[in-house]
């Protein structure tokens, strides 16, 4: 991070193109039953488009993804807060995007406040929320004598 | 919004256990995000892995709580972690987690439905590292 964070300030978007590959793992991680994430013949049978549905956990992870990247590092995420408004598919492009809503300084240093939001290019918003990063982590430098 | 016939599930407590961040679990979950998964610290979406990974019960085990199934389609709504500290690589936490919430809700389109929120604690050596809560949207068919 070059420029100082404020108000206003644009998280460089990042964007991926979702891979049903990816899916397989992450169902096989999470012990996770449902054929939606892996199986096109089912969503086929059930009438539904035949690409797998991403998991939520991976389309949070692509929003920490960007949130760590910007701030110089995964440890300097400290909370995050997402509501899930719509699928993403097997073969999806999608860019997560944030922009700082408020800056603040404790005595973990300073703190930027972001909406951020992951979107479907061609399609919609699939979620949208808030998270609070480490910017910072030396607040007292500037007053150090 | 109005309460539903598992209000009495509010307040139960998941049977808990715990959660190692193994360096291979690391590296497999960086990698299904197309992120670094040679970089040390473990990516944040595992603080909601090891919760769920560690809170003693299944998906399947939950669902039943509430007289649901994987075949009635529950989705997530909501979603929010608090790290306290960062999670590290080789780590195991303990696990806790309860019900904190059922409510129901009528949607024009959607019928009804009950949105349950759970939150789920990680511990390492009686230090508390995060707390993630999140809510399961069960449709409920034909319910007024």
């Amino acid at each position: 991070m070059s420029a100082p964070v404020a108000v206003g300030t644009v998280v460089p978007p990042h964007e991926l193109d979702v891979d049903p590959e990816k899916m397989k793992v992450m169902a096989a991680l999470l012990g996770d039953p449902n054929r939606i994430h892996f199986d096109s013949r089912l969503l086929e049978e059930l009438g539904l488009d035949p690409r797998p549905v991403n998991q939520g956990p991976l389309n949070m992870g692509y929003l920490q993804t960007m949130l760590a990247r910007w701030a110089g590092g995964r440890d300097r995420i400290l909370s995050f807060q997402v509501r899930f408004l719509g699928n993403v598919l097997a073969g999806d492009r999608v860019r997560a995007e944030g922009t700082v809503t408020e800056v603040r300084a404790d005595e973990r240093g300073t703190i930027a406040t972001c909406d951020v939001s992951l979107t479907v290019l061609g399609g919609a918003v699939a979620l949208a929320g808030t998270a609070e990063v480490l910017v910072d982590p030396e607040p007292t430098q500037e007053n150090d004598a | 919004m109005s309460e539903t016939d598992y209000g009495d599930r509010v307040g139960r407590e998941f049977p808990g256990g715990s959660y190692s961040l193994d360096v291979w679990r690391c590296w497999l979950v960086a990698d299904t995000l197309l992120d670094d998964p040679w970089e040390t610290t473990p990516h944040p979406v595992l603080a909601w892995m090891a919760g769920v990974g560690g809170m003693g019960m299944t998906w399947d085990d939950l669902f039943a709580w509430f007289d649901a199934s994987a075949d009635d389609g529950p989705m997530f709504g909501e979603h929010r972690t608090t790290l306290h500290r960062p999670l590290e690589a080789g780590a195991t936490y303990a696990v806790s987690g309860r019900v904190v919430s059922v409510v129901r809700k009528v949607g024009r389109r959607a019928g009804a439905f009950d949105i349950v929120g759970y939150e789920l604690d990680l511990h390492q050596e009686g230090t508390h590292v995060a707390n993630c809560y999140n809510s399961i949207v069960f449709p409920r068919r034909g319910a007024a």
